[in-house]
């Protein structure tokens, strides 16, 4: 059937800001609808509160509505636009959820707005657990048997009935939050408590468990003719009882035969035709036991997917831009399949490489967190590797990774307990370095029945393994006498990396890759297809491999190349942002007559789509595969500055082997980061910064503290994201982090900066050509200097500073940007403390921040950028009239603020500090900062408190400011309450309150309270190392409870001013296309 | 098996095709000498079932996805009668997995091959290999252990005969009548159609559907006179799949010039291209062939699209089925090369045979728009280019079966079939 004519207007819902279970990969997804339904004509209206999209620039829709994905705002944006048709499935669970309450809500029948690409019913049988049970089983497909438990008694009823182990799975939330297996009856009221809380409707489901048996996902397409495609299977290495987005995944599934597959492919068909999947891309989960084959059904999300994008990545097919197509009425037969241009997009993808899926985390953010991987996901981010075999790719994914590992072992990274009972233990329990223990263990005879029976990894996974491990034994053994051209590119063609090999011989990196140049013993470019070679493809999306005897299919270029490193798996610190910086670089030197040429390893991405960029190329940024690329390609050009602290990492080496680097040259990236330099810069410029010193044992520490004083900001080196960076007290303080300090980055030295407390901080994003430099953006934090500049609110422009401070910090930055040498991006990060303005640090490079900057300012930052670095001046732009004049002035405020992941570890202190801890960031823009707030509030917690009483714990440095903050609660009607100490301070003031007990004083205390759910929210001020015990207890409970804890007393006048913007001011939606 | 994992220890070996090119590699099968002609198939598993499916009889077939044998081999998924081994010539992989794992196993791969004297090479880069078929047709090969010096054995190569020279479903097909057991569920005789099996390298797969679908079938040899077969009672024929170039099988073409109007007649692969011989068509040689299992073909009854197993390299020219029946064609007379031009149409053309009447063009492949199945609408007869049956591959176009007995029993509208219907349960 033709596309539909009777509808014109399309309103799609993004997924809001990244969080765990659910990041990029439906910026993506979300990325390619837009585009695709632009293209066949219709008007696109976006909704999305996550500004470091590229769904959500200006030009991705027609009407692009940064605001909060709530029932409240979306009937705005539905009121103003009138769209006649809601594509919900683009937007991951929240958009599906959103649509569900939005029809509930009656909005969409009053406006008559169709939901397309599923249906409201659909949605509801796939998500309820009740429904979806029934429906398998109308279709004669088992699942595992279950009972829905409304309370802890139901909970253990059931559990008693199917028998331990069970799983605990909520209904409708993400990413299984709130789920897991319970062994035992304790496990089961731990589990099943928070499960209750989390779930949307109350209920949870108790189910049997199918721990150890073999999961399968498979990809499924239908169209409204009832046309099925299966795009790809995806097998779990980790068998059930890993959430699989924390499990390495394999495409296309390895251990299945034709038998087992295809009897899977008409399960697969059969429940979306039962569930009612009118059209559209959907995920099905299998449990496949081992043993017999038998099959039970796991679940099914009628949407796109994290799978999905990752399907789509590994074969070539655009699901998203397919499902697009297929909700207005096109059939699979009517669309073209872009990678070949000549056959129909219904068909089924045929690979002929390996793919692996490696998930990363984050875990060291987060102490006091078990790392067990369960039925609840946790990761943050994930890497895709392909290869001509499963061990090539399984390698190249463990490099990728960018956690130190130059492939499965044999880099010296890992030390390994000689204990067996202990190492026992590492090797079966599921954690993120699993799969190294496994390898080991192999390695140490275990023998692959044993791994098996410890670990349920199927037996195939495992000889796949010990194949690695017996080659890198001959290898060792050979020797360096040993890598003979043949030997060598075995060694290769099994993924061993060049680093890895010069380990396993005793040789340097370089003198490994000189060997392979001399012995000719190099990857080849191959091509993603779609069809396995069946049909001439034109699109240019590769991997490199390596073959004996094989041919390359590489394709010279007529344009000059540039290459674009980005920024490789989504991990706290560097995430999306960057990926976006990279994707607008692409877009604008493809435009300027480059032939752009990417390189990355994240599935997630839009970087990663195929027709981003000119060409792709799915590899791992190390030294080694960006080598390849660049030997292969000849760019005049790598940008090394806008996929954050990844490609910077690289630049040195790139320079050194005589790689032209485009944009700010190695050098000045050293001077920038190298803080002995740096603070010699400022010096010479007469630029004021926190007074600073390095050490490198603790007894220097301890004299640089007595020179500076305390409190004292330290941190290790080269490092994005805060990792490893704390606020010192005191001496012992000092002592612990000294001691622990040097798991981080063993070849740098600590730095101590004395802490400014209590002042402002500012970020700066600005653009340079070396003679010239535009100042972007100044944004203003909410919280003050020692919270994370990643973790902090901001807004633009500066709400709360004089014209001449802003006019100083302006001025620094220039100075800065030209004495470094800047061409390019950069980033400074200012405190404003006492009038005085100093600099914290400089990033020669693009931020976290450019995104959201170019948003609330309306200028492209990256895309001009990487037209600076590719030649063109600042002068030049301005006379295009492509960059205006400097301005902080827009009539509206823009605020940024930070997503936790506190409910994903329990255990782990729910508070702000010095090390990044958000997975994302919401944008809110209003006409007043309070306003600008409040929507991003809202984008979080999908509300804002409303009455009740407000719990108030100050530390003692807050309680002068408290009072002022406590009266204009009570006057918007809450009731306060309070632990002693502040409680004096409150009556001081005048304000009435109720005092409660600490956690440490007995029952009934303010957990107790929260228990009973009375309490709106929480603000609750530590101080220092008084973070463990009773407030950490607490914002626990906050945590577990959903309740919005404060932690910065800066955070609380901003939170209150939010609340009463939201009472007073209707929040009116805003499009960015009216913005200009 | 890597090199530097054990593979060091196999033995040596050479593929060499007719154009001179050469790939080395290891022997991970039979030792010795294999000739036949080179064509690549694209499924991703189903191996077992690929190797041994009699069609690819004098053929060596490269597999495109590059890690073969990992859930080893099973009795189960043989595809040949009776229990005979592969007929293929050779197997070339580019990593042949020695250690399998599946419950349904009962031993790797290359043991079989060894076994049932297979032989077959790997450390080849298949993409490579898969794209030079694309480009330059399906081509006359050898894999040698015996013979590694490249310029003998590409001479040889050159020198061996086409695969058009030999009559190899005279090799793979039963030397005498069996009755194929009937299905469990069913007893025999009590309006079970019974059906003749003509066999040309019968696929088990097929033979198993067509008892699943009730019929009591007679697998009889390819040559059978049609006289037997119509004395023999049956209610209706199957002209199996096979091997070579139809044009090498004159006694089943015959056979079933005799039978079309007598008995209902259904045909699946080269019974395709048998019943298109029969109605005086011709049948052409495709540049490299079709084996894989995700070709997409439109049903033009229904508009719906199966997702289909195909292995043929050679098929049905339907222009030379005689002249489009305007009246039938929705108004179009003239004939379109590319068959697309039918299923963008959703028409099904008909054209007036001068033998058996009107024939009407029912499925076209829409990657390259070639015909994939015909009915006759004025005797009892429809068949298809691909595999119905799948194994290996997808059991979209499953129905085919019980449309061959909706036939045999007199349902006129026997072919319309939504794909959907038997995918639960």
């Amino acid at each position: 059937m033709p596309k539909r004519t009777d509808i014109h207007k399309v309103l799609i819902i993004g997924s809001g800001p990244i969080v765990i279970g659910q990041a990029c990969e439906f910026d993506y997804s979300g990325t390619q609808a837009c585009k695709a339904l632009r293209g066949e004509g219709y008007e696109v209206v976006l909704v999305n509160s996550n500004p470091a999209t590229i769904m959500t620039d200006p030009d991705t829709a027609d009407r692009t509505y940064v605001e909060p994905i709530t029932v409240e705002a979306v009937t705005k944006v539905i009121e103003r636009e009138r769209p006649d048709a809601l594509l919900p499935n683009m937007g991951g669970q929240t958009a599906l959820n959103c649509a569900v309450a939005l029809d509930e809500a009656g909005v969409l029948a009053r406006h008559g707005v169709e939901v397309i690409g599923c249906d409201i019913a659909s949605i509801q049988v796939g998500e309820d657990r009740e429904l979806f049970a029934a429906a398998m089983r109308d279709v004669g497909l088992e699942v595992a048997r279950s009972g829905i438990a409304r309370s802890l008694e139901d909970c253990e009823r059931v559990a008693d009935e199917l028998g331990y182990p069970v799983v605990i799975r909520p209904a409708f939330t993400l990413g299984g939050a709130g789920g897991g297996m319970a062994h035992d009856r304790d496990e089961l009221l731990r589990i099943a408590r928070e499960g209750l809380s989390l779930s949307a409707n109350g209920e949870v489901l108790v189910e049997q468990s199918v721990e150890g048996w073999k999961e399968i996902e498979m990809e499924v397409m239908r169209d409204v003719a009832g046309n099925g495609i299966v795009v790809c299977s995806i097998e779990n290495l980790d068998p059930m009882g890993v959430h699989t987005g924390d499990s390495i995944t394999v495409a296309p599934c390895q251990t299945l035969s034709d038998v087992e597959l295809q009897r899977l492919r008409d399960h697969s068909l059969a429940v979306l035709e039962r569930v009612g999947v009118a059209c559209g891309g959907s995920n099905v989960q299998f449990a496949v036991n081992p043993t017999d084959g038998r099959v039970i059904v796991i679940e099914m999300n009628p949407r796109v997917s994290r799978s999905s994008a990752l399907a789509s990545k590994a074969t070539g097919f655009p699901i998203a831009k397919m499902a697009a197509l297929l909700s207005v009425g096109y059939t699979l037969d009517e669309i073209t399949n872009d990678i070949t241009g000549a056959t129909p997009a219904c068909f089924e993808p045929s690979i002929d490489y390996c793919v692996v899926k490696v998930p990363r985390f984050a875990f060291e953010k987060f102490r006091g967190t078990s790392e067990t991987l369960t039925t609840r996901m946790k990761s943050v981010g994930e890497v895709m590797a392909m290869g001509s075999t499963f061990e090539e790719a399984l390698q190249k994914a463990c490099r990728s990774l960018e956690q130190g590992h130059a492939g499965l072992g044999a880099d010296g990274l890992m030390e390994y307990v000689e204990d067996d009972a202990a190492f026992l233990d590492l090797v079966s329990r599921p954690t993120p370095q699993r799969i190294f223990y496994v390898a080991e263990a192999l390695r140490r005879g275990w023998g692959e029945r044993r791994v098996h029976e410890l670990t349920g990894i199927d037996p195939w996974f495992l000889a796949r393994m010990g194949d690695i491990v017996r080659a890198e034994r001959s290898l060792r053994e050979g020797g360096v006498a040993g890598l003979t051209s043949e030997r060598l590119m075995a060694a290769k063609e099994m993924g061993f990396s060049d680093a890895q090999l010069a380990w396993l011989v005793g040789q340097r990196e370089e003198t490994v890759r000189a060997l392979r140049e001399v012995l000719g013993v190099r990857p080849l470019v191959k091509t993603v297809d779609t069809c396995a070679g069946e049909f001439a493809s034109h699109t240019n999306y590769h991997y490199l491999s390596y073959e004996a005897g094989g041919t390359t299919e590489f394709r010279q270029a007529a344009r000059p190349r540039v290459v674009i490193l980005s920024a490789g798996p989504n991990r706290i610190g560097q995430g999306i942002e960057f990926d976006y910086c990279c994707v607008h670089a692409a877009m604008a030197l493809t435009a300027r007559g480059f032939e752009t040429v990417m390189v990355n390893c994240n599935p997630e991405t839009v970087s990663t789509d195929y027709d981003t960029s000119d060409r792709l190329y799915f590899a791992p940024l190390t030294f080694e595969d960006v080598m390849d690329v660049v030997e292969r390609e000849r760019p005049v050009g790598v940008i090394v500055t806008l996929g954050g602290q990844t490609p910077i990492n690289l630049a040195r080496r790139l320079a050194q082997a005589g790689v032209p680097i485009m944009g700010t040259q190695p050098d000045a990236i050293d001077l920038a980061e190298d803080r002995d330099r740096f603070s010699g810069l400022l010096d010479r410029l007469g630029v004021a910064y926190p007074p600073s010193s390095t050490a490198e044992t603790i007894d220097e520490a301890r004299e640089v503290a007595l020179r500076l004083g305390y409190p004292l900001l330290v941190r290790p080196s080269y490092v994005l994201g805060g990792r490893g960076m704390a606020i010192v007290y005191g001496e012992g303080d000092l002592a612990t982090y000294m001691a622990e300090a040097t798991e981080v980055s063993p070849d740098h030295p600590v730095y101590l900066d004395a802490f400014l407390e209590d002042a402002i901080e500012l970020d700066v994003d600005a653009l340079a050509d070396g003679t010239d430099c535009h100042v972007g953006s100044v944004l203003e934090h909410i919280e003050e200097c020692g919270i994370h500049s990643g973790d902090s609110a901001c807004c633009h422009p500066p709400f709360s500073l004089s014209d001449r401070i802003v006019r100083w910090v302006r001025a620094i930055t220039r100075t800065l940007a030209l004495a470094v040498g800047v061409r390019g991006l950069l980033n400074i990060q200012f405190a404003v403390k006492d009038e005085q303005v100093l600099v914290i640090e400089m990033n020669p490079r693009a931020s976290r921040t450019v995104p959201f900057s170019s948003k609330a300012t309306g200028v492209p930052l990256a895309k001009l950028a990487a037209r600076i670095m590719a030649g063109e001046t600042i002068a030049q732009l301005r006379r295009l009239g492509e960059l205006g004049e400097e301005k902080d002035e827009a009539g509206l405020f823009a605020v940024k603020e930070a997503v936790m992941p506190w409910a994903r570890f329990p255990g782990a202190d729910s508070t702000l500090g010095p090390e990044m801890k958000s997975t994302g960031e919401v944008m809110g823009i209003g006409r007043s900062f309070p306003a600008a707030y409040a929507k991003t509030r809202r984008a979080i917690d999908y509300g804002l408190p409303r009455g009740g009483k407000v719990f108030v714990s100050v530390c003692d440095r807050d309680k002068r400011a408290i009072a002022p903050v406590a009266t204009s609660l009570v006057g918007l009607g809450y009731e306060l309450i309070a632990t002693a100490g502040t409680a004096k301070t409150l009556r001081a003031a005048g304000l009435a309150c109720e005092v409660v007990r600490r956690v440490s004083e007995g029952h009934p205390n303010i957990v107790d309270e929260i228990a009973g759910g009375e309490v709106a929210f929480i603000i609750n001020t530590p101080h220092g190392h008084e973070s463990r015990g009773d407030g950490s207890i607490l914002r626990a409970e906050a945590v577990n409870r959903d309740i919005t804890c404060v932690t910065a007393l800066s955070a609380t006048t901003a939170l209150v001013q939010a609340i009463v913007a939201a009472r007073e001011d209707a929040l009116d939606v805003i499009a960015l296309q009216d913005l200009t | 098996m890597n090199l530097l994992a054990g593979a060091d220890e196999l033995p040596r070996a050479l593929l060499a095709l007719e154009d001179g090119t050469t790939l080395c590699g290891r022997c991970c099968g039979a030792e010795g000498e294999a000739f036949g002609e080179i064509v690549f198939n694209t499924s991703m598993t189903g191996y077992q079932e690929v190797v041994s499916d009699p069609s690819y009889a004098g053929q060596i077939v490269a597999f495109t996805y590059p890690q073969i044998g990992n859930y080893g081999v099973t009795p189960a998924d043989d595809q040949a009668l009776g229990g005979a081994g592969p007929a293929l010539r050779g197997v070339v992989v580019h990593d042949m997995c020695f250690s399998p794992s599946n419950w349904r196993s009962v031993g790797s791969l290359p043991d079989y091959l060894r076994e049932h004297g297979v032989v077959a090479i790997q450390g080849v880069d298949t993409r490579a290999l898969t794209l030079h078929i694309r480009e330059r047709g399906a081509l006359k090969a050898a894999i040698s252990t015996v013979d590694l010096d490249l310029r003998s054995l590409v001479a040889r190569v050159r020198a061996s005969e086409p695969i058009s020279a030999h009559n190899f479903v005279a090799d793979v097909s039963t030397r005498k009548p069996v009755d194929l057991p009937a299905a469990a569920a069913c007893s025999a005789g009590q309006g079970r159609p019974r059906v003749a099996v003509i066999d040309c390298g019968e696929k088990r797969g097929i033979a198993e559907r067509l008892v699943a679908a009730g019929c009591d079938a007679t697998v009889l040899p390819w040559d059978t006179p049609a006289a037997d077969v119509l004395a023999g009672g049956y209610d209706g024929a199957f002209l199996s799949n096979g091997p070579g170039d139809p044009r090498s099988v004159p006694a089943t073409m015959a056979c079933a010039i005799e039978l079309l109007g007598k008995l209902s007649v259904f045909g699946i692969c080269l019974g395709n291209q048998m019943l298109t011989l029969a109605a005086g068509g011709s049948v052409e040689k495709l540049p490299y062939g079709h084996h894989g299992g995700n070709e997409p073909v439109m049903n033009l009854l229904t508009g719906k699209v199966e997702i289909s197993a195909q292995n043929h390299n050679y098929g049905t020219v339907f222009s030379s089925l005689g002249p489009l029946d305007p009246e039938l064609s929705d108004g179009v007379g003239k004939h379109a090369t590319d068959l697309r031009f039918w299923s963008k149409r959703r028409v099904a053309p008909v054209v007036r045979n001068e033998r058996f009447g009107r024939i009407r063009l029912t499925h076209v492949n829409l990657n390259d728009g070639t015909p994939e199945g015909i009915q006759f609408l004025d005797v009892p007869a429809f068949s298809l280019q691909y595999h119905p049956e799948a194994r290996p591959g997808p059991h979209d176009a499953g129905y085919a079966f019980a449309s061959f007995v909706r036939m045999i029993k007199g349902d006129p509208d026997y072919l319309a079939v939504d794909v959907c219907e038997g995918r639960a349960r």
